[in-house]
C-alpha cells in the first residue's frame, strides 16, 4: 500500500521541528496539521497534545520530524531523528527538505528502530548512516519491519499530497451524487471516505490553529493561522448582538403564535387557509422561528438553512421596501385604484358580450334555446350583481389599496401574495360561473353515465365494483329513458357553457399559479449558499482534483489537492429551503380527466404537504 | 374399406389449408371414418360429409397422412391378454390415446334437436310479425298527428279506452296475481307515467328544436330498429330493458317533432301503450289463452297494414309482403334447414353433469 501524507502548503517553508498530525484510522495515510518548532520541551508538547485531543476529539499525535536546513544548524538532523525515542509511535516519519530542491526526502522508521523505507535522492550522500534496504511496501501497517530488501524501485511508495489548510478547514465536502464528474477528480468509494476523514480531521482540529506566533505560550507552531488569526470585528459584534435580538424575536413570535392560536376558530381558519397572504404569513412566522431559535445550529446543513432563510428574508424585505418606495411616490396608488375599477368594469362588459354570444348560436352550434336562455340570463344577472358590487366598493378602493400596500414592507412575497388574493377576489364572478358550470356539467355527466347503464339494462354494483345486469321495473325504465333523452339533448348546451367558463377559470388559475411560483421561488431559493458558491467556491466542495507538482524518478510523487466546487444545480438541490409545494400535484392526464368529468380545479397550492 | 372403423391421423395439425385444431405438438388427432358418411376428427371436431364437400381424389390418400393408430378389426394394436379399460388412473399396456372397438358404439346423432311442425312455428312467428306491425301502427299514428289529422285529445281518449279494456282483459286472464303487484301499485305506476310524461312534455317538445329533422328521423329509425332486433321474442314479458328503452327513445325523438306539448304527451302515452303494455298483455294472452293469441296477432298485423295503407299504399304492400315472408316463408325455411341438421355426440364430448344438484342446494 502506498503511504499518503497530506501536507499543508503553509508548512512548506516552516523551520525545523516536530510534525503534528493525525494517522487516519484504517487507512495508510497521515494528515500533517502543524509543525512545532525548536526549541521545545517534549513534556510540554505531550501535555499540549493531550489537551488538544480533549478539545477537538481528534487523535493528534507527533508524526515525525521535519527538518529544514538553515545556515548554522547542521547538527539538527541527527537530533531530530533521535526524537523518535521520546515520542513513541508506530511509525516515525522523517521529512527533510534541502535548499534549492523542490521535493522532500522522507524516511519511515518503524517503532523497533528498523528503517522501513527511505524515499529520496538515493546516493545523494545526505549523511544517513543507516543501511538503506528497501522494505516492501505491503503490510507495513502492523509495524513488523521485516526489511527484506527486494530491490524494487522506490518511487511511488510515499505520496505527498499538498493541501491548502485554510480551504480544507472551511470546506464542506458533499457526498457525490454519482454520474459524470470532472476529469481530474476521480474519487473511488474508498478514496472518498478517506478524503472525508482528511477533511473532518482538518476541520475538527480547529483549536490547534488558534495559537499564533504572537502567543506567549511555550510552543511555537506553524500552520495556516500562525501569522495571525483571521477574524472580523463586525462578525464578532454581530454574534454578540444577535443573542438579545434573537431572544426578543422569539418572545414576539411566541406572542404572535399565541394570538394566532386564540383567534384560530373555524371560520377564520377556513378563510385564512384560502388566502395566500395568510399562508405566506404562517410560512414566514415558521421561518423566523427557525432563525431566531436561541439554540446553536447543529451541523452544517442546519446552519446553512438558517443562513439561507435569513438572507432570503432580508432580500425579500429589501425588495418589498423598494416596491413601497416606488409605489407610494407620485400618487401611484390612486392612479392604480382609478384604473382598477375601469378594468373590472371592462372585464365584466366583455363577459356580458361573451354571454350574449353564447345565447345566440355560438360558433354554429345548435344549442337548446330554452336552456341557453335560462343559463345566459342567470349568468347575466350574476354579472349585473358583480358590477354593482364593484361600484359600491369603488370609493373605498384607493384607501384599501393604500393600507394593503403597506404590507409590502414585510417583503415582496407578501406583496405578491396580496396581489394574488386581490386577483382572486376581483375574479370571484368567474370562479362562481365556473363552479356553477362545472357542477351542472358534472351532474349531467354523472347522470348520463348511470342512465346509459339503465338504458342497456345494467347497473353499477357497488359491492363488487363492476357492472351487473339488472331487471328494472317498467316505470323505472320509462322515467330513466325520459331523463336520459332530456339529459342527452341538453348536454351540448351545458358542455359549451362549461367549456367557456373553464377556459376563463384556467386563465385566472394560471396567473395565480405564476404568482405562487414566484413567491415559492423567493421563499425557497438558497441565496446564501449561492452567494457562498459565487464568492468562496471552496466552501462547498463536490470533490477534489489532484495536480502533479513534481514527479521525478527516485523521488516521492508530489500532488497538489485542489478543491472542486459544487455545481450551481447541486447547490440548489442541496440547500433549497423546503416549502409548500406549489407545483401541480396531478399529472396532465389527471388534470384533463378532472376537467372532462367536471371536477373543480384549484390553483396549485396544497397546504400541509412539504416537499424537500 | 367402408365398414371398418379406423382411427387415423388427421392432418389438422400441420397443413394450413385445413381447419385449425388446437392440439399440442406430439399428440395425434384422430380421424374417425363415419360409416358411409365421411370422416370426423375427434379433436378438432372437423367433419367431412361424404359426397358434399369432397373435392375429389381418393379420400384416404388425402386425409391419411400418419400411421394407423389402432383398428378394432386389425391386428397391430396390442396383442395383450389384458382387456383395455377406459380409465387413466391405471397403468395399462396401451398408448394414452388408445380406444377399442366400442368407441363408436356410443356415437349419437341429433340428440337435442327438436322436430318442428309447420303450424306451431307459424304461430310463434306471428309474434315477430305483430311486433313489426306495432311499430307500423305507432308510426301511422305519429304521421296522423304530425299532419294534424288526429287530435291529441282523441288519441288520449282512445288510448285510455284501450288501456282500460286491456287492463280488464289482463285481470280477467290473470288468475293468480304473480309478483305481488297490487292494483294500488298498478295505479301508482300509471300515475307516475302520466305525471312525468305530462310534466316533461313541454321540455321534450323543445328538446330537439335545434337538431335537424333528418337527424331526428335517422335516430328514431335506428332506435326502432334496435327495438325490433333486441325485442325478447322468446319471453316477451317484461319487455327487455334495451328494447323498451330504444323504443321509448325513438318515440321521444319523434314526439318532440309534433306541434304542441299536448301532442307530445299523447304520443308518449301511445308509445307506452304500444311498446310497454301491449307486449305484457300479449304474453299473458299466449300463456292463458293460446287460442286467442293468433287472432290477436293477426288483428294487430291487419291493423298495421290497414293503417299504413290509408297513408301510403306502397308502404302497406311492402309491410304486408314482409309479414307474409316472416309468417309463412321463414318457418318453411326453418323446417327445410332442420332436415339437414347433422349433429353428433359421443364420448369425446365434454362431460355433462346429469346429477340433480338441487338436493345439495337446499
Amino acid at each position: 500500500m502506498v503511504l499518503k501524507i497530506f501536507f499543508p502548503q503553509c508548512c512548506n517553508m516552516a523551520a525545523s521541528g516536530l510534525l503534528i498530525g493525525h494517522w487516519l484510522p484504517g487507512q495508510d495515510s497521515a494528515v500533517v496539521l502543524a509543525v512545532v518548532h525548536y526549541p521545545f520541551i517534549p513534556g510540554q508538547v505531550k501535555r499540549y497534545l493531550s489537551q488538544l485531543r480533549n478539545e477537538s476529539q481528534v487523535e493528534l499525535a507527533v508524526l515525525g520530524s521535519w527538518s529544514m536546513p538553515k545556515d548554522g544548524q547542521e547538527g539538527m538532523e541527527s537530533f531530530l531523528r533521535d526524537l523518535s525515542t521520546i515520542f513513541p509511535q508506530g511509525r516515525w516519519l522523517q521529512l527533510s527538505r534541502e535548499m534549492g530542491k523542490k521535493g522532500f526526502t522522507c524516511r519511515v522508521v518503524q517503532r523497533d528502530g528498523g528503517l522501513l523505507g527511505e524515499e529520496g535522492e538515493n546516493g545523494d550522500g545526505d549523511g544517513d548512516g543507516d543501511g538503506d534496504g528497501d522494505g516492501d511496501g505491503d503490510g507495513d501497517g502492523d509495524g513488523d519491519g521485516d526489511g527484506d530488501g527486494d530491490g524494487d524501485g522506490d518511487g511511488g511508495r510515499v505520496i505527498f499530497i499538498h493541501y491548502d489548510q485554510r480551504k480544507v478547514m472551511l470546506c464542506q465536502l458533499h457526498p457525490p451524487e454519482g454520474g459524470a464528474r470532472g476529469v481530474g477528480a476521480v474519487i473511488g468509494g474508498e478514496e472518498s471516505s478517506e478524503l472525508r476523514l482528511v477533511f473532518s480531521a482538518v476541520a475538527q482540529s480547529q483549536p490547534l490553529f488558534f495559537t499564533d506566533k504572537y502567543d506567549d505560550g511555550p510552543l511555537k507552531l506553524t500552520h495556516w493561522q500562525s501569522e495571525g488569526r483571521e477574524g472580523s470585528i463586525i462578525v464578532e459584534l454581530a454574534k454578540h448582538a444577535s443573542v438579545p435580538v434573537c431572544l426578543l424575536l422569539t418572545w414576539l413570535l411566541s406572542l404572535w403564535t399565541w394570538l394566532c392560536s386564540v383567534t384560530n376558530l373555524q371560520p377564520v381558519r377556513f378563510v385564512s387557509s384560502k388566502l395566500s397572504t395568510c399562508v405566506q404569513l404562517s410560512y414566514r412566522t415558521e421561518h423566523l422561528q427557525i432563525v431566531s431559535s436561541p439554540k446553536t445550529a447543529l451541523g452544517h446543513s442546519e446552519s446553512m438553512r438558517k443562513a439561507n432563510i435569513f438572507v432570503s428574508f432580508f432580500v425579500d424585505v429589501a425588495l418589498g421596501l423598494l416596491l413601497i418606495s416606488w409605489l407610494y411616490q407620485e400618487n401611484r396608488i390612486s392612479r392604480l385604484a382609478n384604473t382598477l375599477v375601469p378594468v373590472a368594469d371592462h372585464v365584466a362588459k366583455e363577459l356580458q358580450e361573451l354571454l350574449q354570444w353564447l345565447m345566440g348560436a355560438p360558433a354554429g352550434f345548435k344549442m337548446n334555446r330554452a336552456l341557453d336562455q335560462v343559463l345566459g340570463r342567470f349568468f347575466l344577472y350574476h354579472i349585473h350583481l358583480w358590477i354593482s358590487y364593484i361600484h359600491l366598493m369603488s370609493p373605498f378602493i384607493e384607501r384599501i389599496l393604500w393600507y394593503v400596500g403597506l404590507c409590502a414592507c414585510l417583503g415582496l412575497t407578501f406583496a405578491l401574495s396580496v396581489l394574488s388574493d386581490i386577483v382572486a377576489l376581483l375574479t370571484f364572478h368567474i370562479y362562481c360561473f365556473y363552479v356553477y358550470g362545472a357542477r351542472l356539467y358534472c351532474l349531467k355527466i354523472y347522470g348520463l353515465s348511470s342512465l346509459w347503464r339503465l338504458f342497456r339494462g345494467k347497473k353499477w354494483n357497488v359491492l363488487r365494483q363492476r357492472v351487473d345486469s339488472c331487471s328494472y321495473d317498467m316505470d323505472q325504465l320509462f322515467i330513466g329513458t325520459l331523463l336520459f333523452t332530456v339529459l342527452l339533448f341538453l348536454l351540448p348546451t351545458t358542455a359549451l357553457y362549461y367549456l367557456v367558463f373553464t377556459l376563463l377559470r384556467l386563465v385566472v388559475v394560471l396567473f395565480q399559479g405564476l404568482i405562487h411560483l414566484s413567491v415559492d421561488f423567493i421563499n425557497s431559493f438558497p441565496l446564501f449558499a449561492m452567494g457562498l458558491r459565487l464568492c468562496r467556491p471552496y466552501r462547498l466542495a463536490e470533490g477534489v482534483k489532484f495536480r502533479v507538482l513534481c514527479e521525478e524518478p527516485g523521488k516521492p510523487l508530489h500532488l497538489m489537492m485542489e478543491i472542486n466546487p459544487l455545481g450551481y444545480g447541486s447547490v440548489l438541490q442541496w440547500y433549497r429551503t423546503p416549502t409548500y409545494s406549489c407545483y401541480p400535484k396531478d399529472s396532465w392526464a389527471a388534470l384533463c380527466k378532472k376537467l372532462f368529468v367536471g371536477e373543480l380545479v384549484y390553483p396549485w397550492r396544497h397546504k400541509g404537504t412539504k416537499i424537500d | 374399406m367402408p365398414g371398418l372403423r379406423w382411427l387415423l391421423t388427421h392432418p389438422c395439425k400441420g397443413a394450413s389449408s385445413q381447419p385449425k385444431c388446437s392440439v399440442a405438438r406430439g399428440w395425434r388427432a384422430q380421424v374417425i371414418p363415419l360409416v358411409n358418411r365421411g370422416y370426423f376428427c375427434s379433436i378438432c371436431r372437423f367433419r367431412k360429409l361424404k359426397g358434399r364437400d369432397w373435392t375429389g381424389g381418393d379420400p384416404f390418400s388425402k386425409w391419411i397422412s400418419g400411421s394407423l393408430v389402432m383398428g378394432a378389426d386389425s391386428g397391430p394394436g396390442a396383442p395383450s391378454a389384458v382387456p383395455w379399460r377406459k380409465v387413466l388412473y391405471e397403468r395399462q399396456p396401451f398408448p394414452d390415446n388408445y380406444v377399442d372397438c366400442r368407441f363408436l358404439e356410443e356415437l349419437r346423432r341429433n340428440v337435442g334437436v327438436r322436430r318442428y311442425r309447420y303450424w306451431p312455428v307459424v304461430r310463434e312467428a306471428g309474434l315477430v310479425t305483430q311486433q313489426l306491425s306495432c311499430v307500423a301502427v305507432f308510426l301511422t299514428l305519429w304521421w296522423y298527428m304530425y299532419q294534424g289529422e288526429l287530435y291529441p285529445f282523441t288519441l288520449l281518449l282512445a288510448g285510455l279506452l284501450c288501456a282500460l279494456l286491456g287492463y280488464g282483459l289482463y285481470e280477467a286472464l290473470g288468475g293468480s296475481r304473480g309478483g305481488g303487484r297490487t292494483r294500488l301499485a298498478d295505479l301508482q305506476s300509471a300515475a307516475i307515467f302520466l305525471a312525468f310524461t305530462f310534466g316533461f312534455s313541454p321540455v321534450l317538445k323543445t328538446l330537439t328544436e335545434s337538431v335537424s329533422t333528418d337527424t331526428v328521423y335517422a335516430m328514431s329509425a335506428l332506435m326502432l330498429l334496435a327495438h325490433l332486433v333486441t325485442f325478447p321474442y322468446a319471453q316477451p314479458s317484461p319487455p327487455g330493458s334495451l328494447s323498451l328503452n330504444a323504443a321509448l327513445f325513438g318515440s321521444v325523438c319523434l314526439a318532440s317533432r309534433l306541434p304542441g306539448a299536448l301532442h307530445t304527451f299523447a304520443m308518449l302515452t301511445c308509445a307506452l301503450l304500444v311498446f310497454a303494455l301491449w307486449p305484457c298483455l300479449l304474453h299473458r294472452l299466449r300463456d292463458r289463452a293460446p287460442r286467442g293469441f293468433p287472432w290477436a296477432a293477426a288483428l294487430v298485423s291487419l291493423g298495421g297494414v290497414g293503417g299504413l295503407a290509408s297513408q301510403s299504399p306502397g308502404g302497406a304492400v311492402v309491410l304486408a309482403l314482409a309479414q307474409l315472408t316472416l309468417t309463412l316463408i321463414c318457418p318453411l325455411l326453418l323446417l327445410w334447414l332442420q332436415k339437414h341438421k347433422d349433429n353428433i355426440q359421443g364420448p369425446w364430448d365434454e362431460a355433462e353433469i346429469h346429477e340433480d344438484l338441487s338436493r345439495f342446494l337446499q
